[in-house]
This record gives C-alpha cells, structure tokens and sequence, in this order.
C-alpha cells in the first residue's frame, strides 16, 4: 500500500487489516479452525524435519494387525504402520496445497490485474478468452490431458490444478482492479510518471490482497480434496504417500471388514479440510467490509 | 428477430472459445501426446521405416494441417477406433453416453431440487436455530471428500459389516428393480457431496434477494410474506439458480460420473474415459476432451440466450450501443 493511503489510514485509525483482526478475533469458530490448522502444519513440519512418521514405508508389523501400542491405528494389507503413514501423508496434503494456492494464486493474480488494467483492450480478451478456455475442460480430463502430454509426470497433478484454480482469482482480481483504477491513487501515480507496471503492481495489486488471502485458502482446500480423487483415479501421488493413496489402498480393505487405514485417512483429511474452510468463511466474513461487528 | 439476431451473434461469439478449447486438447493430447512411432515399427527399424511410420502418423506435416485434420475429425465425428477394442468411438460413445445420464439425472435432481429447498428453509429462518442447524451440516458436508462419501456409503448400504441392502458394484437396467437397486448407493454418495455446496450456494441467492428494497417496500404495503416469498423472492432468485443448473450438466455427463462409474464400475462414458486414461487410448481421449469442453461452451450459450428470453433487463448489446 502506498504512503499515502496508509498515512490517511492511521489518522483514521482503523484500516482494513486492523478491523478485520478485531472481527477475526472475536469468532470463535475462526479462531478455534486457524488453530487446528496450525496444528496440522505442526504436523506437516515435523514430517519434513524428521521428528516423527519416519518409518512410514517400513513393513513393520503382521498384515492388518488390530490397534495395539505398538501400531495405534494397526497395520495395512502388507503390514505397514498405519499412524505413521496417516501422519505422513498430511506433509504431503501441506505440499500440495501450497504449492497450488499459492501457484494458482500468483497466477490469478498477475492475469487478473494485467486484464483488470487494460479492460476493455485486446489484453483483456486474450486474458478472458484463456479463463474461457480453460474453464470449459472438464477437470478431471484436464488432468489426464496434461498427465498425458508429460508422460506420467508427478507434476502433471499440480499443473493442472494450477491451471484451474488460477481462474477463480483472476475473475476476482479483474473485477477489483477495475474498480480500484479509477481511484484518485492511480491517478496521482501516473500524474508523477509512475510506470504502468509499477502502478499495477507496487499500487493498484497490494490494494487486492485480501481478496488473494480468502482465494489461497479457497484453493488450498481445493487442491487437497481433488488430490485425494485424482489419487485413487491413478493421475495424483506418484511417488510418497498421502490420504488419497491410502483411501485407495483401503477399498480392497473394507470390503473384507479392515476399516482402519479407511478411518484414519478420512478422519485426518476431514478434520484439516473442516478447519481449513471454517476458517477461510471466518476470514472472509472479518474482511468483508460489508459486514458489521 | 432481435432475439435471433441476439442468439446469432452469441454464437458467433461461441467460435473462439471452440477454437480455444479444441486447440487445448489437440496439443495436449495428439501434438504433446506420446510419440507412437516406436510402438510400431518393429524392432531394429531403418531409418527409412521410421520415416514412413512417422508419416503414416502424420508427424511429419505441419502443425497447421494436423489441426486442421483434428477440427474435421470433431466435426465430422469421425475419430476412429479405439486402440484397446477395436471399436468406433462413436460407437462407443453413443453406447455410454445413455448410461452416464441414467446413472447421473437422479442424483442431479434430487441435490439441486433439495438444495433449493434447505436453503429456502434456512434463508426463511436466518439467524435462527434451523438456518445455523442447516448451514451447520452444510458445512460439514462440504468437507467430505467424495470418494469417502462414495466408500462410507458402500460400507453401510451394500457391505456385509453394514445393511447389506443394495449390490455392491456393477449396472443393470433390465428391470426397474434392478435399476433402483444399482443406482441407489451411487446417487446417495452424489447427493451427499453435492448438497453442501448447493444449499450454501443457493441460500446466499435468495438471502441476497430477500434484502433487496422491493422486497421491503412489498413488506410495507403489507403484503403477506407467503406472497412476497413467492413474487419477490423466488422469481427473482430463479436466475442465478438455472444458471448454476445448466452450468453443472455437461460436467456431470463427465467429471461426476468418471469416478463413480470407475469405482462402481459401471460402462458409461465415465469409465470409458478412465480407460482411455489409464491405457493412454488417443482416439477415445481427443473424443472425449472435445466433445465435452464444445458441450460446455454451447451450454453456456444457450444459458445467455435464455436469460435473453426470460429477462427483459438483460441488454441486446447492439441496441443499446
């Protein structure tokens, strides 16, 4: 945010940021989500720094052996620990998600605001014919389109859903630019010959960073329920582990009756997806000025 | 005739978007798409039999020429056979398509038709206890992941450990019976997913008519809420409702059923697709991507002009310029 703008604010007392903290805190339900998943991404941190669910790949024990100390959830098909792989697996849902959310939203938010800018432009129909496009292919086929033209590669997962998220954010991000480009702080800024660039994106975009935050966390939650489909279908995970592999696994395990690895999986993926979107609606809910405490 | 003229230049404005999204698939799928030269010369090839694989293939024209062939394979629905079976994919498809609809309408109706009415439910008593009950369950089943709701539902409807009521995989349409019995589990698991998102998305429309000032001004006049309810609100709230509607069929054709038919393997155009995927079958996938991104762009058009024909506040564009 320019000077300016954050002088006039602090006169005033109460800039966006600061009366959407004051609404965030007195949510309950926000608070309680954003703690969940801070706790999950303890978790996740773990995993990575190798504190905890090292031997998530080690067949450890008899085939589906019951709960016991030694296995808390019990053991899968071939004998693997299925706590530790539970545990593990939330590394890999944290990769997915921000590697997407914050792909998806560097991407919306490039596009969005080049295509807010020169509205009504040829740049902006390029940038909206893209989203058209894109959006007209059906998901899962995108993934497979894609999955297919690189040969199997574990990106294929993330491109895709990159590809598609991205467009949410851009239309968000088109539609506020243009509205914030009339304001007199553009207008000042090309009056001292600012560059267009610049005023796009040291002026106009940081103004649209609340719209960005609700959308990573839109699209974080997105990426972690599509990778669980998309891993079952054979076009997710290839190489690790994560719920959606161990859901898969577990199809052939319910049937006989072994509920486990099914449970663990679901209850973990369920309780961070849970959080995730309370606490994306509470965000959205303290930084919507429409709102009143 | 200004409708016409409305529709004509809609589609017209239709045609890049085709263009956008068959030039999509026919890179990704035949100009990026596995090199299927050394699949088919044999071993030990010389040079010159790789060249005539090559153009056999046509790798060796020019990128304009094979996507110019791609366009009037689409066109002409003409994409050849499957590598797997042999089979004309248009045979194929219009073998599965059916399939996929009669799998995929009852779940589609149900958690539209329920969706509307939670959410009119909850929009009716907002801020009470029944609209924080409802959007509460909503909530929570907006973060079941489909494949658990799929598989939750398996294990309490069709396994042994659970009611153990309905099949617990396969299609048959024989008899109706038979067709309950298959659809039953499939539809439940859609619904189960699909109301989340359509109550919250369809409570949101209404709510945001109930507080518009035509609304207020009706209550003033004193007209009874049954009726504002009816006249105000629903009418009003019908728009980005059909739309929402229209927008989601060519996605269920395909995306919603690619899992369930590959799960409860059922011989629809979901799985065909899945297939098609797995086996890396070229001609089945080009079909498909195509086919059903070109459904989505002629939904979506078909969307504005009725929108032109059931909403007069809806600008003609060239009579209003």
């Amino acid at each position: 945010m320019n000077a300016a703008a954050e002088a006039m604010q602090r006169r005033h007392g109460d800039s966006l940021w600061n009366k959407a903290w004051r609404k965030f805190r007195h949510d309950r339900v926000g608070v309680v989500a954003l703690l969940v998943v801070c706790a999950y991404a303890i978790v996740a941190l773990g995993v990575v720094l190798g504190w905890w669910a090292t031997g998530w790949a080690d067949i450890s024990g008899p085939k589906w052996a019951p709960l016991s100390s030694e296995h808390w959830l019990g053991t899968n098909i071939i004998g693997q620990d299925i706590f530790s792989r539970a545990v593990y697996s939330t590394r890999t849902a944290f990769e997915v998600g921000l590697i997407v959310a914050l792909g998806a939203t560097f991407i919306g938010a490039v596009l969005g605001a080049i295509a807010g800018f020169f509205s009504a432009t040829w740049i902006d129909e390029a940038v909206i014919w893209l989203m058209g496009v894109l959006d007209s292919v059906p998901f899962i086929l995108l993934v497979a389109a894609i999955a297919y033209s690189l040969q199997d590669s574990p990106w294929a997962m993330h491109i895709a859903m990159i590809a598609t998220f991205w467009i949410g954010t851009a239309r968000l991000v088109r539609g506020e630019v243009i509205k914030l480009k009339g304001q007199e702080f553009v207008e000042s800024a090309h009056a001292i010959g600012l560059g267009r660039m610049t005023i796009i994106f040291r002026h106009i975009l940081p103004n649209t960073f609340h719209v960005l935050l609700v959308q990573a966390t839109l699209s974080f939650v997105a990426a972690i329920k599509s990778e669980v489909i998309l891993s079952f279908l054979g076009l997710g995970v290839k190489d690790g582990m994560s719920w959606g592999l161990m859901i898969s696994e577990s199809t052939f395990e319910v049937l006989a009756g072994y509920f486990n690895n099914f449970i663990a999986a679901s209850v973990l993926m369920f309780g961070l997806v849970m959080a995730f979107n309370m606490f994306s609606d509470a965000l959205q809910d303290a930084l919507d000025p429409r709102t009143v405490k | 005739m200004e409708v016409l003229l409305y529709s004509l230049r809609k589609l017209l404005a239709g045609i890049p978007l085709v263009l956008g999204v068959t030039l999509i698939s026919f890179l990704l799928i035949v100009y990026f798409g596995p090199d299927k030269t050394y699949e088919l010369v044999g071993k030990n090839p010389t040079a010159e039999q790789i060249a005539e694989v090559r153009s056999q293939l046509g790798y060796d024209r020019p990128f304009v020429t094979r996507y110019m062939e791609y366009l009037r394979e689409i066109v002409t629905l003409d994409f050849g056979s499957s590598e797997s079976t042999d089979e004309k994919v248009s045979s194929i498809l219009a073998r599965t398509i059916p399939v996929s609809l009669l799998l995929a309408l009852p779940g589609f109706i149900l958690g539209n038709a329920l969706g509307v009415l939670l959410a009119l439910v909850a929009a009716y008593f907002r801020g009470g206890l029944v609209d924080k009950l409802i959007m509460g369950s909503a909530a929570v089943g907006m973060s079941v992941s489909y494949l658990i709701a799929i598989i939750g539902f398996q294990i309490l409807l069709s396994s042994a450990d659970g009611l153990d009521l309905f099949p617990v995989r396969g299609w048959d349409t024989s008899t109706p019976l038979a067709y309950i019995q298959h659809v039953t589990v499939p539809t439940l698991a859609t619904v189960f997913v699909a109301l989340g998102y359509n109550t919250r998305f369809y409570r949101a429309v209404i709510v945001e008519e109930m507080t518009r000032d035509h609304v207020r001004t009706a209550r003033a006049f004193g007209i009874p809420p049954a009726k504002i309810f009816y006249r105000n609100i629903l009418k009003n709230s019908m728009v980005p409702i059909v739309t929402r509607v229209v927008f989601s069929i060519p996605l269920i054709v395909i995306s919603g059923s690619l899992l369930l038919e590959s799960y409860f393997g059922i011989p629809g155009i979901g799985k065909v697709s899945y297939d098609a995927i797995i086996t890396g079958d070229q001609p089945v996938l080009k079909a498909v991507v195509a086919l059903t991104a070109i459904l989505f762009v002629v939904a979506q058009l078909l969307t504005d002009i009725c929108y032109r024909l059931v909403d007069p506040r809806v600008s003609l564009g060239a009579s209003t310029r």
